[in-house]
């Protein structure tokens, strides 16, 4: 489990520059003295300081652990993959998806080289491209999680609301148990104009993540991070569903909207739930109208801190 | 019977160069016998990707139907997922070798003919022949020259029901059960050695014959059993059944998550 796990990590890498890398390439020497005397420690080590010198741009020192990796590991799926990324950082992509198809070719045949090629792909503009490779990828490796995500992160991004949804709903088979998950498949139903799987899909992930193990009833308690974003998609669902009635019973995956008693006590309960966040994040006192209240909301929620 | 004084006398050169050293012997085979296993396992052989989507393909509808009865995908999306299987299992595109011909579709493939069966077996095999070649070898050592040999007296009575077990090729009705002939010490080792060998190489040896010796064929018994299982076919129209039974079962968790969530914050009406 260690080993997809860690190639799963691989699979997700991406150039980032980080202040976390550049720290841990200021250690490089220590690294490559000691890695020998501290067993399987010291070879992960060496991978993360061979990812870390890659994010950096310092080919040099990541040539080094590579070498050094891939002597002791010959066969190994995680050091090919991370010889992957090496080329992706300094050859052309032609020449890394080349290197990944080689990889896929043989046996050790892996999901990790499968999403590499499709980052690659994403990341040089070819999206169908892409897509190809991961619906291939995960048409073959189905319980790969991440890879669903990455899927319908591309259709996302390409205004393709209804396909990303298709690829979350299997991530939500696959993880049923993740409000994120649930969370990303209620914002995509809403982008795809599919209000009332949206509404219900937010309010799942309200029944998953308020606290109801602590002895405060949950009316007393004060919405915070994934739970105040669910109450403030309860709030634009029903505030749309409110406002433009068409839209309730135009739904995709033909969920009835609910009744109009339930939800009229649903917009209230949500905008009793965002006054109460508003009023202990900013002290002040929320805005009387609903569109006011959205827009007030709506800053709340992308501060970062707050969710 | 023996008498209050010993009744045979043995000569110490029996121990130095009998006793001992069919005890060593027999201790360092285990231990090539370990090494050369180690040596004759091939790595279990990397499948093609296609034979993972096939053997994979059934964990799909497995997880779909799992999910069935809580599930957290509407009655839309998750039928379908579940047709899109369906027809993909009813079609045979997940089959290594692509949708079957309807003619050839009858028999099941046959694990003698197929090469990755073969090799299952060949394995299963090849260990049985590295524990039985040594031993064949030992015992017909120990019989050739140490036929009749006394090796020792054990430091306890034993009563006479032991004595086909620990005189084993001296046929003598009258001597003390304690003396331990040459052929038995050979069987004690043979059954005995295991903790030794646990204790050199570690839990997961393959230097004790004896555990072969008591499933001489398992190994071999158990290739063509995974042979038969990989009709996937067959397989295949069963899950379709399991996945019409699933849609039935279907219930959507949030199918009345409003009145959950109104209950709950207490605006139940």
């Amino acid at each position: 489990m260690e080993v997809t796990a860690a190639l799963q990590k691989l699979a997700a890498y991406e150039r980032h520059e980080s202040q976390k890398s550049q720290k841990l390439l200021d250690n490089a020497s220590s690294i490559l003295k000691s890695y020998a005397r501290q067993g399987d420690e010291g070879w992960e080590a060496l991978e993360k300081l061979t990812l870390a010198a890659l994010d950096q741009g310092d080919i040099e020192t990541a040539d080094k652990c590579l070498k050094i990796l891939s002597e002791r590991f010959p066969d190994s799926a995680r050091v090919d993959c991370l010889t992957g990324i090496r080329l992706e950082a300094t050859e052309s992509p032609d020449i890394a998806l080349q290197y990944y198809d080689e990889l896929l070719e043989g046996e050790s045949a892996n999901a990790a080289f499968g999403r590499r090629k499709a980052s690659v792909y994403r990341r040089i503009g070819k999206i169908d491209q892409a897509v190809k490779e991961l619906s291939s990828m995960l048409d073959t490796y189905y319980t790969e999680v991440d890879g669903w995500l990455e899927l319908a992160d591309i259709y996302s991004s390409c205004q393709q609301y209804t396909y990303a949804l298709q690829s979350l709903s299997h991530t939500l088979l696959l993880a049923p148990q993740n409000p994120f998950h649930v969370l990303q498949f209620a914002e995509t139903a809403y982008l795809a104009a599919d209000i009332p799987l949206a509404l219900k899909m937010y309010l799942q992930v309200v029944d998953m993540t308020d606290d109801d193990e602590e002895d405060v009833p949950p009316i007393d308690t004060i919405p915070t991070g994934l739970t105040l974003r669910a109450w403030f998609g309860v709030k634009l669902c029903t505030h749309r569903l409110n406002t433009e009635p068409r839209v309730g019973s135009s739904s995709a995956s033909q969920t009835p909207a609910p009744p109009t008693t339930t939800l009229s006590s649903l917009d209230d309960l949500a905008t009793e739930r965002l006054r109460t966040a508003y009023l202990n994040t900013t002290q002040e006192s929320p805005p009387k109208t609903d569109s006011a209240l959205i827009d007030a909301l709506a800053k709340v929620i992308s501060k970062p801190g707050t969710t | 019977m023996s008498g209050p004084a010993v009744s045979l006398y043995l000569d110490p050169q029996i121990r130095d160069w009998v006793l001992f050293p069919i005890t060593l012997v027999m201790i360092l085979v285990g231990i090539l016998r370990h090494y050369v296993v180690l040596l004759l396992q091939s790595p279990p052989k990397k499948q093609s990707r296609a034979a993972i989507r096939e053997q994979r393909a059934l964990v799909r509808s497995q997880i779909l139907r799992a999910t069935a009865a809580n599930s957290p995908l509407p009655p839309s999306h998750y039928n379908a997922v579940s047709q899109h299987l369906a027809d993909a299992f009813n079609t045979g595109s997940y089959l290594k070798d692509g949708p079957a011909k309807s003619d050839a579709a009858a028999a099941p493939p046959n694990p003698l003919t197929d090469p990755a069966a073969m090799d299952g077996m060949m394995a299963g095999m090849k260990t049985q022949m590295v524990m039985m070649v040594p031993q064949m070898v030992i015992m017909g050592w120990i019989n050739f020259f140490f036929q009749g040999f006394v090796l020792i007296k054990l430091p306890f009575p034993l009563t006479l029901g032991f004595k086909s077990m620990l005189q084993r090729g001296i046929e003598t009705p009258d001597m003390d059960v304690r003396w331990v002939s040459s052929l038995s010490w050979y069987f004690l080792n043979f059954f005995g050695l295991n903790g030794l060998y646990r204790l050199i190489l570690g839990g997961e040896n393959s230097a004790d014959s004896s555990r072969d010796m008591a499933t001489p064929f398992a190994a071999a018994a158990a290739a063509p059993q995974l042979g038969q299982a990989q009709d996937f076919s067959k397989l295949f129209k069963a899950e379709i059944d399991n996945l019409e039974f699933s849609k039935g079962l279907h219930v959507w968790v949030a199918d009345d998550v409003e009145t959950r969530i109104l209950k709950k914050y207490g605006r139940a009406t």
